[in-house]
């Protein structure tokens, strides 16, 4: 698809600026986010190429405005709805119960 | 469904997943040949960026029998065809404002080219 991933020849994004010495992840969270996936992945109920369209088929401002890990977390939600493993309600849900502190 | 499980996961990462696929298929290509990359815009996913499309280039290498990621992604099967590297000069894909002593070089392939 046409969507904004496929970015190369873009305008205004800026140089790219290397970070010193940089972690391998940058919070907890991106650690399980991509572990999460991986052991996903394992389960045989897509493939790579799947998992990549999963990222990359939303609208251009959530693409754009996401992190690396945060896209990833994105296409997994999608690909586990689609596979019938986790709702986007029981996410919500979720979320929600985490929020009021019932976690 | 296959489980990982925590003593298998640094094999698991070592051995990676491989995308070629030892199978026969005749190459439409080789090393040398202009090529001209199809004006595709599918609304599924590919490995053609919007920038090399429509553009003439030149087969660098080619790197045998690969999964079809077009494909693959959409549950249409493996689609095993050759992979190449193709060599774009930069006035090609820029424009004759492109510095004229350098070039891209991309992995595409055989379904997206056609001869130029």
């Amino acid at each position: 698809m046409n969507g904004a991933h496929d970015m190369g020849g873009m305008d205004g994004f800026g140089p790219v600026e290397r970070e010193v010495d940089e972690p391998i992840f940058h919070a907890e969270w991106e650690r399980r986010a991509f572990a999460l996936t991986v052991a996903m992945g394992f389960y045989g109920l897509w493939n790579i190429d799947k998992s990549r369209y999963a990222r990359e088929n939303r609208d251009p401002l959530g693409y754009l405005a996401d992190s690396y890990y945060e896209r990833w977390l994105y296409g997994l939600e999608v690909l586990l709805e689609e596979n019938g493993l986790v709702s986007r309600d029981e996410i919500a849900a979720r979320m929600a119960e985490l929020a009021e502190g019932d976690g | 469904m296959a489980v990982l499980k925590a003593e298998n996961v640094e094999a698991a990462m070592l051995k990676g997943g491989p995308c070629n696929v030892d199978v026969e298929v005749a190459a439409r290509f080789a090393a040398g040949d202009a090529v001209m990359v199809r004006n595709l815009n599918p609304a599924g996913h590919t490995r053609a960026p919007r920038y090399i499309r429509g553009r003439r280039g030149e087969i660098a290498r080619d790197y045998g029998v690969f999964i079809f990621p077009d494909s693959n992604a959409m549950g249409q099967g493996k689609a095993p065809q050759h992979l190449y590297s193709i060599r774009f000069e930069a006035t090609e894909i820029w424009g004759a404002d492109a510095p004229a002593r350098e070039a891209v070089y991309l992995d595409l392939w055989d379904s997206y080219l056609e001869s130029a």
